[in-house]
């Protein structure tokens, strides 16, 4: 039991007028997978709970515009079930696939996974790699901000009290992309947090070398992001196994200089060059 | 401590409630507490168990991670929806044919588990079984034989269905 007031607003316009009046005090519900731990631990404390788990504007999958729109409030089991993410954003469903437990998964929101800026949060890397934006309404109006923006350190979330995440923006995936992957280690196989995590989708000319590719590695870092050394390292490359040890040599290479050579480092610098190896190989011939 | 209390209408083992329960009041402990339906458990907490396992419109989420408020509107189903007054439920009796049951502290969430697999899925393979109950822990059997026990109700059922 928490002393906490619990308001669900019908519309996202009493949504915003409550975040108006009281966003200081209060914090956005949708699965509650992470509130309710935060708030048992003590590390979250607040006075008032904006359920937004069943607006309307915040449930939309859909190709609009030649961009894929993803409610904030869709759960990870709606994404992983979801033909249009297959179709257009192959990663993110297999990310939503490995995501926590079924239970969680029913429950857990890609708006939360976003706004909770875990580093380890699972949809990061395929939403970077999508280079997705988040839609942003506050009483002012609506913005748009990047996944990169999101995070101003791990567990900062960048937005204002009175704003609310109402969906995300992402590119479809190029006709020509033919290979698109999530991978994670952690400790166990399931309902783990990822100790390291990435997502990648290449395509490839008829002679098998790499016409484009997006990467993105999550965990490692502070905040997850692009890596585009190793993009432009493979860009116009067949991908040869002696190829990819390199682009993953260079990987591991800046991921350290980000973090400076900590003790798991020993650990991170192999296994990050083996897991991307596991992720790329497909592109082998 | 000062509580604001919320009025939640929800269908719960097929009965209409309606409650006035206190806003941070969680599901579990709305169950458990006021409902007195003590099958249900308390394990972890924090959503790493699966004791209490419930289904919920459907789907098997986390008493523990939900608020009650939540449920408002919802279908919820708890262990106690499985067994009639004098015949156990087919993946009860499973579970009993293939002895999956030992301390018996994750039963409850672990057939609920299996129940939503089941409504889903009537002949899911040994690594959808897996992966369904991959948010239920169980420290006592070593888990195989509670997937030969979801396979078992699966046959069962698939039989019965033809």
């Amino acid at each position: 039991m928490f002393d906490i007031e619990y308001i669900r607003p019908d519309n996202l316009s009493e949504a915003l007028d409550f975040l108006n009046a009281k966003g200081a005090d209060s914090k956005i519900l949708a699965g509650g997978t992470d509130i309710m731990v935060d708030l048992r631990s003590g590390e979250l404390n607040t006075r008032h709970l904006l359920d937004v788990s069943r607006l309307a504007e915040l449930k939309k999958i859909e190709v609009l515009d030649g961009k894929l729109i993803v409610g904030a409030a869709v759960t990870i089991t709606e994404l992983l079930e979801s033909d249009t993410v297959a179709a257009s954003a192959p990663a993110l469903g297999k990310a939503a696939q490995k995501f926590a437990s079924r239970q969680i998964r029913n429950m857990a929101t890609i708006g939360g996974n976003v706004a909770h800026c875990s580093p380890c949060g699972d949809t990061l890397p395929p939403l970077l790699i999508h280079q997705a934006r988040a839609a942003v309404v506050n009483p002012r109006g609506q913005r748009l901000v990047t996944i990169e923006e999101m995070a101003s350190g791990p567990y900062h979330c960048s937005l204002h009290p009175d704003e609310l995440i109402t969906h995300f923006v992402l590119e479809p995936k190029p006709p020509e992309v033919d290979f698109a992957d999530f991978q994670k280690i952690g400790r166990r196989q399931e309902l783990v947090i990822a100790r390291m995590s990435m997502a990648a989708m290449a395509a490839r000319d008829g002679d098998n070398s790499i016409s484009l590719l997006r990467f993105a590695l999550g965990s490692c870092t502070p905040t997850p992001h692009r890596f585009y050394e190793v993009e432009e390292f493979l860009e116009g490359k067949k991908p040869t196994e002696a190829v990819l040890w390199q682009a993953g040599k260079i990987l591991a290479e800046k991921m350290l200089k980000t973090t400076g050579r900590r003790p798991s480092a020993v650990y991170k610098e192999p296994a990050i060059q083996g897991l991307f190896m596991r992720m790329m190989s497909p592109l082998i011939q | 401590m000062k509580q604001n209390n919320i009025t939640i209408q929800f269908k719960i083992n097929g009965r209409k409630q309606q409650l006035d329960i206190p806003a941070g009041m969680t599901a579990l402990e709305l169950i458990r507490d006021r409902l007195e339906l003590k099958g249900t458990k308390e394990g972890c907490g924090i959503g790493e168990c699966g004791a209490c396992t419930i289904v919920v419109d459907g789907r098997a989420v986390n008493a523990c991670l939900m608020f009650a408020a939540q449920l408002d509107g919802r279908e919820i189903f708890t262990v106690e929806s499985l067994a009639q007054t004098d015949q156990l439920h087919p993946i009860q009796e499973a579970f009993a044919r293939q002895h999956a049951v030992q301390c018996g502290f994750c039963t409850p969430g672990l057939l609920m588990s299996a129940r939503a697999l089941l409504a889903e899925k009537s002949n899911p393979d040994r690594s959808t079984i897996v992966k369904a109950i991959s948010g239920n822990l169980c420290r006592c059997t070593g888990y195989h034989s509670i997937i030969a026990a979801i396979e078992d109700a699966a046959k069962q059922q698939s039989k019965e269905g033809s």
